[in-house]
């Protein structure tokens, strides 16, 4: 595997991304050039522009609107943000990958229905709580296996499976119902809804574990190098003789896994369990757009969890501040899809299409 | 005497017989009124209370009549919607039955529908355009009620802030558009009555949630929520709790009544809850079905309709009688 990395690694200098420049960075760049690189305005100008975009954002809306700017509020769009980071954590890794998983939100309503029919049924909540994680990873390493070993591209197979795991779980186990209650007066769900550690709330704690795990998983081991040279080049990645398909299997299966985390803290804070999301809701298109606007690219190979969180911070706040001004869901659709549209056109502007893209092409 | 006895029987039992076979004539004639008749239910989705309510009645109905009777679910796909309907109009039904998501979607479609001599009956959501009926719930009237009590509640001499957080389903539909109107129209008149919020959550409760704790946030003097539908109410009412301010603030829903939000009533998550008894609605839906089979006639320029009774819930004198259950499939 390490050798595999090692010729891998000449594919992967062509990004700009230290990660993928430098794979065994200490080969080549010292530490800290790597965080010249990681920080520069030059390499990395679109995180720099959403980055700017949010802090005018911040601004704008602390000098309109009275009591923005207050920790009980910055704790509130910390706690609304929370799932979106989560399954954005999942997503990043996929999209670096050069993959996609449509079968997130799916999979997120299937293990949380599980989730609260166990619970509703009188079952433990540590035990209700694995059996959703075990269909999580299930679940996950189903995509990864269609994806991987029946080789059906990523954008399709999860299409299929995110349509058979809401069909399934509403015809077996729901009855054609679409609606599951969460027991709301247990303890645990009460934990995970309002809980406390300190001052910070038990929610947003759980979404920053999953941040630094994300970080740590990209930067600091040997599937992170893998999912990196995946997306900067699949073909060169499986012909150094790196093991593509295991990884892809494990890349899924974390997603499912962060689906999981964000469904058990959705459903422990509304209460429900809607499997109308899945078909009618537009959080799937959320997930994503904090991906890409943060300037993870749908091409695949580049980016991390700094984008992700730069992402969540611009549509976190912008939803914050809109339903504070009391702006319609129309409005705020269509000030997310313009700030969406200019990112991506920025984007193009300072990364113009390059040998590279024109030989893979774009998602 | 008697033969005036004898022939007063034999008058009495030509009578009956008479009388008996023209009744039997008249079920006959009633009942070939029905036979080969064909009704298409389009609901916005099945799997909901208030959809599987209607169609239980609508399908009894069928089921004793002898006419035929099909669900064409659109599940939430409001493309799948307009090209169910259009696809119905084809195979020429008597009856379609409509669920309007929004009050534009399928207006075209509905006078299409009528002008082909397919009679559509409306239920519960209205469009802009008229058919032949409607049944349902008389939204300017829940929304007029809801704010004369929120006005009574959180008003002058109240000693509340008067602030009130309005969460529409969407703000095209049918119901929230008639709502927002007729509560808009309340609060007009109480300008101590502050809508510090009106914005739509597309039916979620997880989008209801995240409205309300932000809206919370800012105004921790808030008096009411108003949730238009009771099931995305849940999250917007879980919000209220999970604040603590479950004594300080009403939350306010409307539904179809059945047990899944009587059971959110009781736990203290919805307060106020005008229910218009999906159950009921079912039952003259159905009824609804054979007067149009009967050759009913709608006023001119109007629709037939039936308006549902409502049942107000309040938290403090909750009955678990004033909801209803769906059978187990």
């Amino acid at each position: 595997m390490d050798t595999g990395l090692k010729q891998s690694s000449k594919s992967a200098q062509t990004g700009n991304d230290p990660l993928l420049q430098n794979p065994r960075g200490e080969e080549t760049d010292s530490f800290l050039q790597q965080w010249q690189n990681r920080f520069s305005f030059k390499q990395h100008p679109l995180e720099y522009i959403i980055l700017g975009i949010s802090l005018l954002v911040i601004l704008i809306f602390a000098v309109m609107i009275d009591g923005f700017f207050t920790w009980g509020n910055l704790s509130i769009i910390a706690r609304n943000a929370t799932a979106l980071t989560i399954l954005g954590c999942g997503m990043a890794v996929v999209i670096i990958s050069r993959g996609l998983d449509l079968s997130q939100i799916s999979v997120m309503v299937a293990v949380s229905a599980v989730f609260g029919l166990l619970l509703t049924a009188g079952a433990d909540y540590m035990i209700a709580l694995l059996a959703a994680f075990l269909l999580a990873i299930v679940l996950g390493a189903l995509n990864g296996w269609l994806i991987a070993y029946i080789e059906i591209p990523a954008l399709m197979s999860t299409l299929a499976t995110a349509m058979l795991i809401a069909g399934f779980c509403r015809w077996g186990f729901l009855q054609g119902e679409f609606l599951v209650l969460i027991p709301k007066e247990l303890p645990e769900v009460i934990f995970f809804s309002t809980g406390k550690l300190s001052v910070f709330p038990v929610s947003v704690i759980i979404g920053i574990v999953v941040l630094i795990a994300t970080y740590v998983l990209l930067s600091q081991t040997v599937l992170g190098r893998m999912v990196y040279a995946m997306g900067d080049n699949y073909i060169s990645a499986r012909l150094t003789g790196l093991s593509v398909r295991t990884a892809t299997v494990f890349i899924y299966i974390f997603s499912a896994i962060t689906a999981c985390i964000a469904g058990i803290i959705v459903s422990s804070g509304s209460g429900t369990v809607d499997f109308r999301i899945v078909t009618n809701g537009t959080l799937l298109f959320e997930v994503i757009m904090v991906v890409v606007l943060g300037g993870i690219r749908l091409r695949g190979g580049r980016g991390g969890v700094f984008n992700l969180l730069i992402g969540v911070i611009l549509i976190s706040v912008l939803h914050n501040g809109m339903t504070l001004m009391n702006l319609s869901g129309q409005v705020q659709n269509l000030v997310k899809g313009l700030i969406l549209i200019s990112a991506i056109v920025i984007d193009n502007y300072i990364n113009p299409r390059d040998a590279e893209t024109d030989t893979q092409g774009d998602l | 005497m008697l033969k005036s006895v004898k022939r007063n029987i034999c008058l009495g039992v030509a009578t009956l017989l008479t009388a008996g076979l023209m009744s039997t004539a008249s079920i006959a004639s009633a009942a070939s009124v029905y036979e080969g008749k064909k009704v298409i239910f389009i609901p916005i989705a099945m799997g909901i209370t208030l959809t599987e309510g209607w169609s239980k009645g609508m399908e009894e109905q069928a089921k004793l009549n002898g006419f035929d009777y099909e669900v064409r679910d659109a599940a939430f796909n409001m493309k799948a919607m307009s090209e169910i309907f259009a696809k119905a109009i084809n195979d020429k039904p008597d009856i379609i039955v409509a669920h309007n998501p929004t009050v534009q979607l399928l207006a075209r479609l509905i006078r299409q529908a009528e002008s082909n001599g397919i009679k559509v009956l409306q239920i519960n959501l209205q469009s802009n355009q008229k058919s032949t009926a409607f049944v349902g719930a008389n939204w300017s009237r829940i929304g007029r009620e809801v704010a004369e009590d929120i006005v009574a509640a959180c008003g002058e001499g109240s000693g509340k802030s008067g602030k009130v957080a309005i969460i529409p389903g969407q703000l095209t539909a049918a119901d929230s558009v008639m709502m927002n109107e007729a509560t808009m129209a309340v609060f007009e008149k109480h300008p101590e009555i502050e809508v510090v919020s009106n914005q739509a959550s597309d039916w979620e409760p997880e989008k209801a949630r995240q409205i309300t704790a932000t809206v919370l946030q800012q105004n921790p003097d808030l008096c009411a929520v108003f949730g238009h539908w009771g099931i995305h109410t849940i999250g917007a009412g879980n919000a209220v709790k999970d604040a603590g301010k479950a004594d300080d603030v009403l939350v306010y829903a409307t539904g179809g009544g059945n047990r899944v939000i009587c059971n959110n009533i009781e736990a203290g998550v919805i307060d106020r809850y005008w229910s218009y008894n999906a159950d009921g609605q079912g039952r003259d839906a159905g009824t609804m079905l054979r007067l149009m089979m009967q050759g009913a006639v709608p006023p001119e320029g109007g629709m037939l309709e039936v308006e549902s009774p409502l049942i107000v819930i309040k938290k403090e004198s909750f009955q678990p009688q004033q909801c209803w259950d769906l059978p187990a499939k």
